[in-house]
């Protein structure tokens, strides 16, 4: 797992992030415009509501301060959206303290978190050295990210919830966000206003991706802020492009003839994976990564992705490439595991995923193939120019305290959130993503570099607790980390936000069950199982059976709290 | 089964008999237990079908089912009107009668196999070879599958590298009804052998000395010996069979959903597992749930009728 990925999304795997485009369901809203009190969804005030949004003086009082803090500046600034870069390491001598005093207070805490791979022993020497300088005792409950959705619906129904669980934005399905805000305390008392001073790294967290923290009415959720370009990148084998000498795609069609011309199944080569995802950012489709951002205002009109024209055009591309035959076979079959695999082993050669797959993955196949080359490709219009990207949120991350956790509790988990929200540069994002010295890396040319207890002890769970601006940092790899950047502050240019972006918003719950076919229509369509018609018979049916009241809820919402929309 | 216990002359109470069996019941015990908390306890969790239930309302998810409001048959209402539904009781009887056509003759057939080889060394050969699949699990027997008969596969590549065109089984919706029946045969028809060859090997020996003194060659020895001997369990079997109609093999086909789409191979199980766990429609997944079980207790019940009918002995008999 790569310790600095994370700034840009979760490690997730293809299953997961397959969850996270059907689910999306969230729970409360705020905006920063200042907007007026909404009262027309659910009671506002203090006893929390069942849907609807928090916006305006209401978010104003509930947000914590902002207190900027740089350590070190950045190599590649933050721009468009993007993600700051950290190219230099920084030695050891010259790592700053960010948590000037020890705020954990000994208590014992369990934290679930979800895991993709192998989780850590528990009590091994990362952990307990985490511990010992936060100042708590951890008991991790580790669970498997793929599947995380099910166990968190279970535990949540338990009566005996751990003290912090993370919940990613793609497990808020069915009835999750109601138990957000039933089974999960109010932080508001803690971090609202000034109060966040005594937690200077959260202070540090950007107010945008706080406001994704508000949950029914209350700021429940500790953010893991993430760029707002989209993280879906189309990634293509450098080394093997270089050496047949083929140009990246400039269009839709382009991209068909590429990948006929690639695909050469006797050598047991396809050109690509199942690009849906890219397809979506090709063809200009609003976001489905979150159901309110799937909502956009057009002529006075709310329209929702899916009514689009560009959505069916987007199925009718990818459809096209299963039907030329340039698609991995087993990613028709869709359980033969990671498309990541079969790209590193030269079975295909574009797949779409995480933009934190080109450190990983050529981190990974450093030492098996030493002239594998990956690099994204800039998204290509559909039609030739450039695409029409929606923003996703500023964080889909959170991690929440158990209702009714004793104060010591709820302190000793914002303990270890300041200290893993530390900024890069510091002693505490050193430990964090890095581990002990002489145990979890040794330093190699000026350059850390993780042992074998490193890679398997250090991992990502704390970063999910909090984590601080988005950044983007591989010293050994600083060529990649420039261009991640670069990447992302040349689609940034070209990102739109839709009407609600950055807005947490529940639906009420008679229709959050609206959307639940449609991935699977989705993939049965480009699979060719299923026909577009299918898709728009679809269509007219969940406007039929609340889509259109839904619109009408959205709109009211809308009229109520402005857009941060730009 | 237990019939001898009936031919007990002694006196009968309670008391003497709870006596007597003392040691029995007692290893019984653990299995019962089991039975109680894993069967019979989560029974009572199908209240919530009539309910509108949300699992959060409460501190935890069973006081949360006194919280829910109920809606009486409501939930029936839906899932008896959701296309969706229908569609999985399609797949899964048409899953079902190919694998009762397909799949139930197979291991009947690998036990008079077995049980015509002489020698020991090689029965025990052939027996393990027949047995060993049965303890892969899905997710490996489905990859071998995969890497021999999908897109990208053994067979696809070396017709490829024959000029030929490849092909695809593993993905193709029209076959998968056939693909399940094949993948289940070569995993557990080796396993479903076992119950037959034991009562094979207690066909008494001198009937076949007999049929043989009589002039009957192998098959009409097969036919007047061997299988009115496996009647009984063939009837048992077949009623247990019918009973669990409904139940077609879950994660064999989960893990294959997405290969086909849902149209191919949702099944109930799948059905009650997608719309319960995943969209998280608890009241709706157990009414779908109970309507299975309903129909499952219906269909034992009328097979055993049958096989009492034909004179077999069935599951039970009152």
């Amino acid at each position: 797992m790569t310790p600095n990925a994370a700034s840009t999304g979760s490690p997730r795997t293809e299953q997961s992030r397959r969850g996270f485009l059907a689910t999306g369901a969230v729970a409360a809203v705020a905006v920063a415009g200042g907007a007026p009190l909404l009262t027309a969804c659910g009671g506002g005030g203090d006893t929390g509501k069942k849907d609807g949004t928090t916006s305006g003086k209401d978010a104003a009082r509930i947000l914590p301060a902002f207190v900027a803090s740089e350590v070190v500046p950045a190599d590649v600034p933050a721009r468009n959206g993007s993600a700051a870069g950290f190219t230099r390491a920084i030695p050891a001598a010259e790592l700053k303290t960010s948590v000037t005093e020890k705020l954990g207070k000994g208590g014992a805490l369990t934290v679930m978190a979800p895991f993709w791979g192998t989780p850590p022993a528990p009590g091994n020497p990362y952990y307990k050295a985490m511990d010992e300088a936060i100042g708590v005792q951890v008991t991790w409950q580790n669970q498997d990210g793929n599947v995380y959705d099910q166990k968190l619906g279970a535990v949540l129904a338990s009566s005996d919830i751990p003290d912090l669980v993370v919940v990613p934005g793609w497990n808020l399905g069915g009835k999750i966000p109601s138990a957000v805000d039933a089974k999960f305390e109010d932080l508001g008392p803690y971090l609202s206003g000034d109060k966040v001073k005594a937690y200077p790294n959260l202070a540090a967290i950007p107010t945008d991706a706080w406001q994704r923290g508000i949950f029914g009415g209350k700021l429940r959720g500790l953010p893991m802020p993430a760029s707002y370009v989209t993280n879906i990148a189309p990634f293509y084998r450098k080394d093997l492009f270089d050496a047949k000498g083929w140009q990246l795609p400039k269009s839709a069609d382009e991209f068909l003839a590429l990948a006929k011309e690639i695909t050469s199944a006797k050598a047991k080569v396809w050109a690509c994976a199942d690009m849906t995802w890219t397809a979506w950012n090709m063809f200009g489709v609003l976001n489905g990564s979150d159901k309110a951002l799937g909502w956009n205002l057009v002529d006075g009109k709310l329209v929702n992705r899916i009514e689009t024209p560009e959505y069916l055009e987007a199925l009718e591309w990818t459809r096209k490439l299963f039907d030329a035959g340039v698609v991995h076979p087993d990613e028709k079959a869709q359980n033969q595991g990671d498309s990541a695999v079969r790209f590193t082993s030269g079975q295909c050669l574009m797949y779409n995923n995480d933009l934190s797959h080109w450190y990983g993955k050529t981190a990974e196949m450093a030492a098996q193939n030493p002239r594998f080359a990956m690099a994204a490709m800039d998204i290509p219009g559909h039609a030739g120019g450039s695409p029409q990207l929606w923003a996703t949120n500023p964080a889909n991350i959170w991690s929440f305290v158990r209702k009714g956790a004793p104060k010591a509790v709820v302190e000793d988990a914002l303990a270890i959130a300041n200290f893993t929200a530390a900024p890069y540069g510091t002693k505490e994002r050193m430990l964090t993503d890095y581990g002990v010295e002489g145990v979890h890396h040794t330093v190699k040319d000026g350059l850390p570099v993780k042992t074998d207890a490193g890679n398997q002890e250090v991992s990502s769970s704390w970063m999910f607790v909090a984590s601080p601006a988005p950044y983007l940092a591989h010293p050994d790899m600083p060529e990649i980390t420039k261009a991640q950047v670069a990447w992302q502050q040349r689609m940034g240019a070209l990102t739109r936000k839709s009407s609600f972006y950055g807005l947490t918003i529940a639906e009420p719950g008679r229709w959050t069950g609206l959307m639940n076919d449609f991935e699977q229509l989705e993939k049965d369509i480009v699979r060719g199982r299923k026909k577009l018609s299918d898709m728009q018979q679809a269509v007219s049916e969940w406007k039929s059976k609340g889509g259109d009241q839904l619109r009408d809820w959205y709109k009211k919402l809308l009229d109520t709290t402005g857009s941060a929309a730009s | 089964m237990n019939r001898h216990d009936t031919t007990d002359r002694r006196p009968r109470t309670l008391g003497r008999r709870l006596r007597r069996d003392r040691v029995l019941l007692l290893m019984t015990l653990p299995a019962l237990v089991l039975v109680l908390v894993f069967n019979y306890v989560p029974i009572l969790g199908n209240v919530v079908a009539f309910q509108d239930y949300d699992p959060y309302v409460s501190t935890n998810g069973v006081t949360a089912v006194l919280e829910s409001p109920w809606v009486g048959l409501a939930q029936f209402d839906r899932v008896l009107s959701d296309p969706s539904f229908w569609a999985a009781v399609e797949n899964t009887l048409v899953f079902f009668v190919l694998q009762l056509l397909l799949f139930f003759p197979v291991p009947i057939a690998l036990a008079l196999l077995v049980h015509s080889l002489l020698r020991p060394r090689i029965r025990a050969f052939v027996q393990a070879v027949l047995y060993l699949p049965h303890f892969f699990s899905w997710v490996i027997v489905i990859t071998v599958f995969q890497q021999i008969f999908g897109g990208a596969g053994v067979i696809a590549q070396t017709l490829r590298e024959h000029g030929h065109e490849g092909f695809d089984l593993m993905t193709d919706p029209g076959v998968f009804k056939f693909l399940v029946t094949a993948e289940g045969i070569w995993k557990d028809a080796g396993w479903g052998v076992i119950v037959f060859l034991a009562a094979l090997a207690a066909v008494d020996q001198s009937l076949y000395e007999a049929a043989a003194m009589d002039g009957a060659d192998r098959w009409r020895r097969m036919w007047h010996v061997t299988l009115p001997a496996l009647r009984p369990v063939i009837a048992l079997l077949l009623v247990l069979r019918v009973g669990d109609a409904l139940t077609v093999g879950f994660e064999q086909l989960l893990l294959q959903r997405d290969a086909v789409g849902p149209g191919a191979a949702e099944v109930l199980d799948t059905f009650v597992w997608w719309t319960g766990l995943r969209s998280q429609d608890f009241s709706y997944a157990a009414a779908a749930g109970l309507i299975k079980g309903i129909v499952g207790l219906a269909l034992v019940l009328t097979a055993n009728k049958v096989a009492h009918l034909m004179g077999e002995q069935g599951v039970y008999r009152k």
